[in-house]
């Protein structure tokens, strides 16, 4: 499913002294099965962004389209279901979000708001479990009696249950160890290359963006800056520093080695292509 | 949502009303509360008016502030306003039907409520809007330490208000968060009957309470590690200083009374 921004302006609390701009005519397009990565500093418009994404908020100008629908400021707020089973969206510290008495009823709850029946939607509840990295024996147990990371991942699956074609996250991993981290970012990887979901990715690791996203999109001031390929994006290494954006450690690391005197064709942006090159160039010496 | 909601909010400045003593603001706005009551004719209300507009126009707020203060409380002041012009009879009568009329001093009296409302409404605004709620609970507990004589804990329900007041905004984005995620996973808040409605709410009112719990225990177990042990022997940052603005203020409400005493009939 396509979602397109054309000139979205979002304005808070607006026609009121407290009136505040978020978002100045963004246009983006996500396109269906992509990979696509959401970067900008805190209070950059990235949240207002993502909550347009399923209609939470409604552009105060300009149109998004989600798959068929149309969104415009005059768009009512009756029949938007449909739009958020489509579009799930992970919000940052998810955990906040977990209220019902056992882990297995939580994550049935999404589905069961869009009339799966309850039979059907404790046994999708069981799958994702099982599909974010925890066992049956979590199923009975209350959601408060877990970490703190254990809770993200039932919230995680929570979203998952609603069987979603388009999976936002906003900062999926942020406070998680090492450890969490990759296993959430390879389900997700997984997710989007064996259900073919498309993925929209909040984040500040631009390691992140460089191993998994085909397309960024950098925000400042409620604008987009910048858009292209990981590829592209990270070209211009000057430019991300001054916008203190951060690059890659792999491309930070070729560039070092290119100050002094290694020869770059085109920039290394993961660890891997990294090895490649070093490989590469140990070769060619004698 | 909630954001709507002006009443109760401060808005930062630098005027005669924000210098002043947050003890005397309070006082202030409160004696101002009483002697509303003493007003019982045109010229007094005009008086009165007059102050307040002044009060307003030195605190260099913006007026649409004001009027949005007033603006929730609309329908309750009509509803109270229209119910006294109804009821009331004496005077001249110009109409009536059954046990409604409307007479000279229903208008009267429905006008003066209205205007009361009114000026309660623009003086406790004008008190939340130039005082940082801070400064609000250190006015609270200076002006509640006489009280400490009769056992009541006056740190301990000062400390509460400013914990209060501090995670009030918290509160309300933690609320709009978990509602957005909420609604993100099927939850309509508005949709349905009551019974439908009150029953979305249980997965928005359970997180908040956990997070609050959360919160709260977090929040004593920082405040113990740096030293916190009670009210007693502390010293303190924030000291209120009494100027000659607030002094000034003091004659000012005296003289506003002997005048408002002399206007009214």
């Amino acid at each position: 499913m396509d979602i397109r921004f054309e000139k979205v302006s979002y304005v808070y609390q607006a026609n009121t002294p407290f009136e505040q701009r978020a978002l100045y005519e963004v246009d983006l397009a996500i396109k269906d099965g992509s990979y696509t990565a959401l970067v900008g500093h805190t209070g950059s418009g990235k949240s207002t962004l993502l909550q347009h994404l399923n209609a939470l908020l409604k552009p105060t100008a300009g149109k998004v389209e989600i798959g068929d629908r149309i969104i415009t400021p005059e768009t009512n707020n009756k029949n938007l279901k449909p739009i958020r089973k489509k579009v799930g969206i992970v919000f940052q510290f998810p955990e906040a979000q977990l209220f019902e008495e056992t882990v297995a009823k939580d994550i049935a709850f999404g589905p069961q708001n869009f009339g799966v029946s309850e039979a059907d939607s404790l046994v999708l509840a069981e799958e994702m479990l099982h599909l974010v990295g925890l066992d049956d024996s979590y199923l009975e147990r209350s959601p408060f009696e877990l970490s703190g990371g254990q809770m993200r991942r039932v919230a995680i699956a929570g979203v998952l249950a609603m069987e979603p074609e388009v999976l936002v996250l906003d900062e999926p991993t942020a406070g998680l160890d090492p450890q969490g981290r990759k296993e959430m970012m390879e389900i997700f990887l997984k997710l989007h290359r064996e259900k073919k979901l498309t993925i929209v990715l909040v984040t500040h690791l631009m390691d992140d963006v460089a191993n998994f996203a085909d397309y960024v999109y950098a925000l400042e001031k409620g604008q987009v800056v910048k858009a292209g390929t990981p590829q592209e994006f990270f070209q211009d290494v000057a430019w991300l520093k001054e916008k203190q954006l951060g690059v890659p450690q792999a491309s930070a690391f070729a560039e070092k080695m290119q100050a002094r005197g290694a020869q770059l064709t085109t920039l290394p942006l993961t660890e891997a292509e990294l090895a490649d090159w070093i490989v590469h160039e140990a070769g060619e010496r004698p | 949502m909630m954001n709507k909601l002006i009443f109760g909010r401060f808005i930062p400045g630098d005027s005669l009303i924000h210098r002043m003593d947050p003890r005397a603001k309070l006082v202030a706005s409160f004696y101002f509360i009483g002697i509303i009551f003493l007003a019982n004719n045109w010229q007094s209300y005009l008086l009165l008016g007059a102050f307040t507009l002044f009060a307003v126009f030195l605190s260099k707020v913006d007026f649409r502030f004001f009027l949005r203060g007033v603006r929730p409380l609309i329908w309750l002041i009509l509803f109270t306003v229209i119910l006294q012009m109804l009821f009331t009879r004496g005077g001249e009568l110009y109409w009536s039907w059954g046990i409604f009329s409307l007479s000279e001093f229903g208008i009267k009296n429905g006008l003066f409520i209205f205007c009361r409302f009114i000026l309660i409404i623009f003086m406790s605004t004008l008190l939340t809007l130039t005082t940082p709620p801070l400064s609000m609970s250190d006015a609270i507990e200076s002006l509640l330490r006489p009280l400490r004589v009769i056992h009541v804990p006056v740190h301990e329900i000062a400390l509460m208000l400013s914990i209060a007041l501090r995670f009030v905004p918290t509160l309300m984005d933690e609320t709009e968060k978990i509602m957005n995620a909420q609604r993100a996973r099927g939850v309509d808040f508005n949709e349905g009957g009551l019974i439908q409605k009150m029953k979305a709410i249980v997965p928005l009112l359970i997180p908040l309470f956990v997070s609050s719990f959360n919160r709260a225990e977090d929040l004593a177990t920082a405040m113990e590690a740096r030293g916190y042990r009670g009210g007693e022997g502390r010293s303190k940052f924030r000291i209120l200083s009494w100027g000659k603005l607030d002094t000034g203020v003091v004659i000012i409400f005296g003289l506003l009374t002997i005048a408002l005493v002399i206007v009214r009939t």
